[in-house]
């Protein structure tokens, strides 16, 4: 029977949290930029003019296709060659990141876009207002109380994507607990602790993002 | 900042891709299978009247589906045979760490089909003297199924794309092939680019597919 022995891992406690803050770092900046990038490509997806809405389905379309590690593989080593740019690791993921879940994002934000019924934009435009402001200030925000849900889902994906950046050296969770695994010959207890701390901090968002869907749907803001 | 495409010498290895593109598929039909089958055993088991039945598989399905797949699959290659002693080979953690992630997902999916059928069925069948087996298999799995065909097959779409994770313990599947192209002619940008050229030219007909049965279901319920 094998002894479990976590003492040489606690001790290297704050090795992991060092990574668990790169993680967070890289989730956050790629979260942040994801939204951007996602309303940006929905818009544009949904816009009339033909010279916009193509290359944004093709954008959307590739990035939700392809595997993200072969995305990041492609952006770390491939995309340097073409820019003559030097690539540090986290650039590299939170470009592939930010650009992947805006690509999620997009599906996410167009579809609360198209649910929201035609007499809001019919009621909006007879008050006098333009295109782009019923969008900013009536469709947009219905639409937002909607893909809440949907919008959680993707960010908690996105944070578990995040581990991929392990396989191009950015110092993350898992890639320090690689590192860890190595140097104390502990992997079972490594991996053991890295998966419950992926556990914990995912269990709690998701018990956060359902105590939320469950008070917008009691101020009736929001259905389901 | 002109840079010359050169693709001829990715062409010329196109015999390690396509030892890639089989490693891809191999492991793709096992995850698919093992996940899929799992899935729907666990999904039983959530509706299960036994409680310790029904608290393992919502354990199961949480533990899964809220920790990267990732370290699932290092967990099982580097950490499981410390535990028990097997030898675990590249394949295996792939397989093991793929199926049981898409497990908990897909038990997810059924668990959604077979609650969004209508009591009514339940009690129909009941009533022309079906046991509880009989009716699920006869009467709410055959419907619930055709309304989680689309999940089931985005489900299907994110397995493939997982397959890729098992380059990290070096199995040989696409990505992996790619890296070792790469790393013979030192031509990362066309290797990358073809391997995600193959990924696109291989799931997209079938993501278009979804599209088209999605539409097709909301029309006929």
């Amino acid at each position: 029977m094998y002894e479990w022995d976590f003492s040489p891992v606690l001790a290297q406690g704050g090795f992991l949290l060092a990574g668990f803050r790169n993680t967070l770092i890289l989730t956050a900046t790629a979260l942040s930029g994801g939204l951007v990038v996602g309303l940006l490509l929905a818009l544009a997806r949904l816009s009339h003019r033909r010279w916009l809405s193509m290359p944004a389905g093709v954008v959307i379309e590739v990035f939700r296709t392809t595997p993200p590690l072969v995305q990041l593989f492609w952006f770390y080593f491939g995309l340097p060659i073409v820019l003559a740019v030097e690539m540090t690791p986290f650039l590299a993921a939170a470009l592939t990141f930010t650009i992947q879940s805006g690509a999620f994002f997009a599906e996410i934000f167009r579809a609360g876009i198209v649910s929201i019924e035609k007499g809001q934009w019919e009621a909006a435009k007879a008050i006098g207002m333009s295109h782009s402001q019923c969008m900013r200030r009536i469709v947009l925000p219905q639409a937002v109380k909607r893909m809440f849900p949907s919008m959680m889902e993707r960010s908690i994906e996105l944070m578990k994507t995040t581990t991929l950046v392990a396989t191009v050296s950015y110092a993350d969770l898992l890639f320090q607990a690689n590192e860890l695994a190595q140097k104390t010959f502990r992997p079972l207890e490594v991996f053991t602790v890295v998966a419950l701390m992926y556990f914990v901090t995912i269990s709690f968002v998701s018990f956060l993002a359902a105590r939320l869907e469950r008070r917008f749907a009691r101020t009736g803001e929001f259905t389901t | 900042m002109t840079y010359n495409w050169n693709f001829h010498d990715v062409f010329v290895n196109w015999w390690a891709l396509a030892i890639g593109v089989a490693g891809t598929l191999k492991l793709f039909v096992v995850c698919l299978v093992l996940g899929m089958s799992l899935g729907l055993v666990i999904a039983l088991g959530r509706r299960s009247q036994n409680r310790p039945v029904r608290w393992l598989s919502t354990l199961f399905v949480e533990f899964f589906r809220n920790t990267p797949v990732l370290v699932q699959i290092l967990w099982f290659y580097y950490a499981l045979p410390i535990l028990a002693p097997i030898e675990i080979s590249p394949f295996m953690a792939a397989i093991l760490g793929i199926s049981l992630n898409s497990a908990a997902y897909s038990a997810e999916i059924y668990r959604g089909g077979i609650q969004s059928i209508e009591p009514g069925q339940w009690e129909a069948a009941k009533a022309i003297g079906m046991s509880g087996l009989q009716a699920l298999r006869r009467i709410i799995l055959p419907q619930a199924i055709r309304r989680i065909i689309p999940a089931l097959t985005n489900r299907g779409v994110e397995i493939f794309k997982m397959s890729t994770l098992a380059s990290v313990v070096a199995y040989v599947e696409l990505l992996q092939q790619g890296k070792l192209v790469a790393s013979l002619n030192f031509n990362p940008l066309e290797v990358y680019t073809v391997v995600a050229a193959i990924f696109l030219i291989i799931l997209y007909p079938i993501v278009r597919l979804t599209y088209a049965v999605e539409r097709h279901l909301a029309r006929s319920d």
